[in-house]
């Protein structure tokens, strides 16, 4: 007597037909959550560690600061002097009147040149400012 | 007769099997250079600019006004005493939660002052340990008269404007003097 294992007579694929348009739907979603990186940080710079801290929501509304170990000043994409951080800033508060400061300072900086970016920023009315911080474990 | 017959034509099909791994290397693509990160810092409100001739000065009663002084040395001064920055928060709890049932005009405000060689660090961790001290009684009040967590209330909700308005976040930021430069 012949033995036979008892199969299945169907055929055993996983249909992979659909598989690209899962795969699109991933891409798609990846595609629409990523903001690429628009402006090379030309300065160096570690972030003080602070526990209160908020997180903003909205990135569209924040525009950088950055300044660096060596007390360079960054706005946009350029070093720029402190002087012409006035200009810049009314510019862009005129293009987006809520515009949100994110101050990216080296912790090792002084309060000095703080107080003085800060008080360009008045005369640029740009009053919303946030002191960019890691979170403290 | 002759049979005419149709030449059969191979079906026309276009090879669908490596669109996966196409659109997977697309994929893999934008997962390496998506940034998830999510700007954290302390926020706050500078006060408008005006010109130092026009400025007003508005006299604040001592009993609502805690300053704290930085200087250069690192050294915290919290109402002419001499104290830690981790103590800060511990400090101010107390006198923020005496003034929520107070009318706006009596609420807290918290100066802070540095010199302009204070080191940033420190002036941040000053501002966190001052705003953490908020954040405690926001918390604590909206858990024992609102039976809710701070964290679980909608921003655009009466509750959190209830807060707001009870315990208002008042920092100022003091300019410092000029002679250290």
């Amino acid at each position: 007597m012949k033995f036979e294992k008892k199969r299945a007579s169907s055929k055993q694929n996983i249909p992979t037909a659909s598989l690209p348009d899962i795969v699109f739907m991933l891409l798609l979603f990846f595609m629409v959550t990523t903001t690429l990186r628009e402006v090379d940080v030309l300065v160096s710079f570690r972030l003080p560690e602070a526990k209160a801290i908020e997180k903003i929501e909205n990135k569209r509304l924040v525009s950088y600061v950055w300044v660096g170990q060596d007390g360079r000043i960054q706005v946009n994409d350029s070093i720029t002097q402190l002087t012409d951080i006035q200009k810049i800033m009314y510019a862009k508060r005129v293009a987006l009147p809520n515009v949100i400061v994110s101050l990216r300072i080296d912790k090792s900086s002084q309060m000095g040149i703080v107080t003085d970016i800060q008080q360009e920023l008045r005369k640029a009315s740009c009053l919303r400012i946030n002191y960019s911080t890691l979170l403290k474990i | 007769m002759i049979k005419l017959k149709k030449k059969k034509i191979p079906e026309a099909e276009i090879p669908t099997s490596s669109m996966a791994d196409i659109s997977f290397l697309l994929l893999l693509f934008f997962l390496v250079s998506t940034v998830i990160d999510v700007d954290t810092g302390i926020g706050l409100t500078l006060p408008e600019f005006t010109p130092p001739d026009q400025q007003e000065l508005v006299p604040i009663s001592k009993d609502r006004l805690a300053a704290v002084l930085i200087n250069e040395n690192g050294d915290v001064l919290l109402n002419n005493e001499v104290i830690a920055i981790p103590q800060i928060a511990r400090t101010l709890k107390p006198r923020i939660e005496s003034k929520t049932d107070l009318p706006a005009n009596k609420k807290l405000v918290v100066s802070v002052k540095t010199d302009r060689k204070t080191d940033y660090n420190l002036y941040v961790q000053a501002l966190d340990q001052i705003k953490d001290a908020y954040f405690q009684v926001r918390s604590e009040y909206s858990m024992t008269r609102l039976g809710k967590r701070f964290v679980d209330i909608d921003e655009r909700s009466e509750e959190m404007k209830e807060i707001r308005d009870k315990i208002p976040i008042t920092i100022s930021i003091a300019e410092p003097e000029a002679i250290k430069k």
